[in-house]
């Protein structure tokens, strides 16, 4: 019996060990891959970078599932049947299971970080910069007449020409619309310094929360100032739930 | 590291990255448009379209552009109501 | 009832009419498209679906975004939509199915979910492989959801026997077309 137990923990590691080489062999050789579909890949969303990722970690949640299924069959079943005095050979394996599950959540991580985040600055910069090329080369659909766009526009707009008054609509550019549902994320990255700050609080810090929370509503309000008023009820919501959990 | 398990795995990693690359973008691709400006002549009397009294309405024989009623939004207000 | 302000229609769209909007654009009808069938311009069109979202997210009851789904699943019955010609160029069969055949449904669901842990965008899956739009997908989902939440307390080892029978079949599809899983020469 001793025999059974010993040579079944000895497998169980054996096996662990095997899964987390190949886990790693496939990170390794996946990391440099992935991040160039994310660099090479022209999707505003990155989505083909996104479906890569998805089928990296559904292998390493195959992994863990195998695992848990061998756990179930080859530990938990016979820890019952080898009687009394497992109990050491269960903490053994069960600690060794916890290390793989450990091992598979660096991986994830890890893949997920691979790419880094987009640049949304650079995106909104260039946005910008788009925006201050064309904004004065619109005429009047009616009369010809030359038509300055006042601000940029993230939503099709309606515009009053000065000269005839005819009524014509202002498209902006896929990439001014795109960057309206980018712009929480984009005033996400530029204030992280102060969730971070929050995050490492010990013990957390509510006011480091709300000061956070204001910064990323300012910069936020700043990309999409035509926002700025709904974007301040969405805040005032945020505030009030966030008091309501730390009652 | 057995050769053969390693070509199994660059195999798989090969496979899903073509996969990934080459499968389209549910909707497709998102076309990259310059801005642009249009606008609408009146398809009753032909008139541009003014804006005079609102937007609803074609400012010269009061065809309706928009059956409703606008309320106050972000760039168009109550107000803009013919 | 207390008129809810929430609840308001924004520039004469109302929340009925941006629902369904939503299942019609999921299902590739174009935001010009929307537009004329709500008898709006484009300009009025896309502020009042920005302020929706923007009602949902501001409503902390989740009244409105509860209220959404319920509208979503009932699009196919808007009469403002009823004209627009169906875009996808669909299966008509699969999608009917999927609104009539709740296990056809789940298993699609399930389907499609197995679709994305090997690196493909189920949504486009189900389009390639079944003729059937993201739209009206979601139609089914929210019109089945209730359904299943009730199958599942009612009879919970009947329902995960199906799910876990489903997703031995996909993932066996799906592993098989990649040439199998990385680790599965590795065993105990």
């Amino acid at each position: 019996m001793e025999e059974t137990i010993r040579q079944t923990q000895e497998r169980w590691f054996i096996f662990l060990e095997k899964l987390e080489a190949r886990m790693e062999e496939m990170c390794t050789a996946a990391i440099p891959e992935l991040v160039k579909v994310f660099d090479e890949d022209q999707d505003p969303y990155k989505r083909a970078h996104g479906r890569m990722l998805a089928g990296l970690v559904g292998q390493l949640y195959q992994m863990m599932e195998k695992a848990n299924e061998v756990k179930e069959e080859k530990i938990l079943g016979p820890a019952f049947s080898f009687g009394h005095n497992t109990h050491t050979f269960r903490e053994a394996c069960f600690e060794r299971h916890r290390e793989f599950e450990e091992r598979v959540h660096q991986h994830i991580a890890q893949l997920r970080e691979a790419a880094g985040k987009q640049d949304l600055e650079s995106f909104y910069q260039e946005q910008l910069a788009a925006f201050e090329r064309i904004r004065d080369q619109f005429t009047c659909k009616q009369c010809g007449g030359k038509i300055t766009i006042p601000k940029m526009f993230f939503i099709a707009t309606y515009i009053t020409c000065p000269w005839c008054q005819t009524q014509n609509t202002f498209m902006p550019s896929t990439g001014a619309q795109i960057m309206l549902h980018q712009a929480r994320s984009l005033a996400e990255q530029r204030t992280a310094h102060l969730l971070k700050e929050y995050e490492d609080s010990r013990p957390k810090d509510p006011a480091l929360n709300k000061k956070y929370l204001r910064a990323m509503f300012d910069e936020w309000n700043k990309i999409t100032p035509d926002m700025a008023a709904e974007n301040e009820k969405f805040y005032l919501r945020l505030l009030k739930d966030y008091n309501i959990d730390h009652l | 590291m057995p050769e053969e398990e390693k070509k199994k795995t660059l195999s798989y990693l090969e496979r899903l990255k073509q996969q990934a690359l080459t499968q389209q973008n549910y909707g497709g691709d998102v076309q990259d448009q310059a801005a642009r400006m249009e606008a609408r002549d009146c398809p009753n009397c032909g008139a541009g379209r003014a804006y005079r009294h609102g937007l609803t309405n074609c400012a010269y024989c009061g065809f309706s552009f928009m059956d409703v009623q606008l309320t106050d939004g972000i760039h168009i207000r109550k107000d803009n109501n013919s | 009832m207390s008129q809810n302000p929430l609840l308001e229609p924004i520039h004469g769209i109302s929340l009925e009419d941006y629902s369904a909007a939503c299942a019609k654009l999921a299902n590739g009808l174009t935001e010009d498209g929307v537009a004329t069938a709500l008898g709006v311009e484009l300009p009025v069109w896309q502020e009042a679906s920005l302020l929706w979202t923007e009602r949902m997210k501001q409503d902390e009851t989740f009244h409105v975004v509860t209220l959404f789904g319920q509208y979503f699943g009932q699009a196919d019955q808007h009469p403002k939509f009823s004209n627009a010609a169906p875009v996808a160029a669909g299966n008509q069969g699969y999608t009917e199915q999927i609104k009539t055949d709740k296990h056809f449904y789940q298993e699609l669901e399930i389907a499609r979910t197995v679709a994305y842990e090997y690196g493909l965008d189920g949504a486009q899956w189900i389009a390639d492989k079944y003729g059937i739009a993201l739209g009206d997908f979601q139609v089914a989902a929210s019109k089945w959801n209730t359904q299943i939440h009730a199958d599942m307390q009612a009879d919970f080892q009947g329902y995960t026997q199906r799910q876990d029978a489903w997703r031995e079949k996909y993932k066996q599809l799906f592993a098989d077309a990649q040439g199998g899983n990385v680790a599965d020469d590795i065993t105990f």
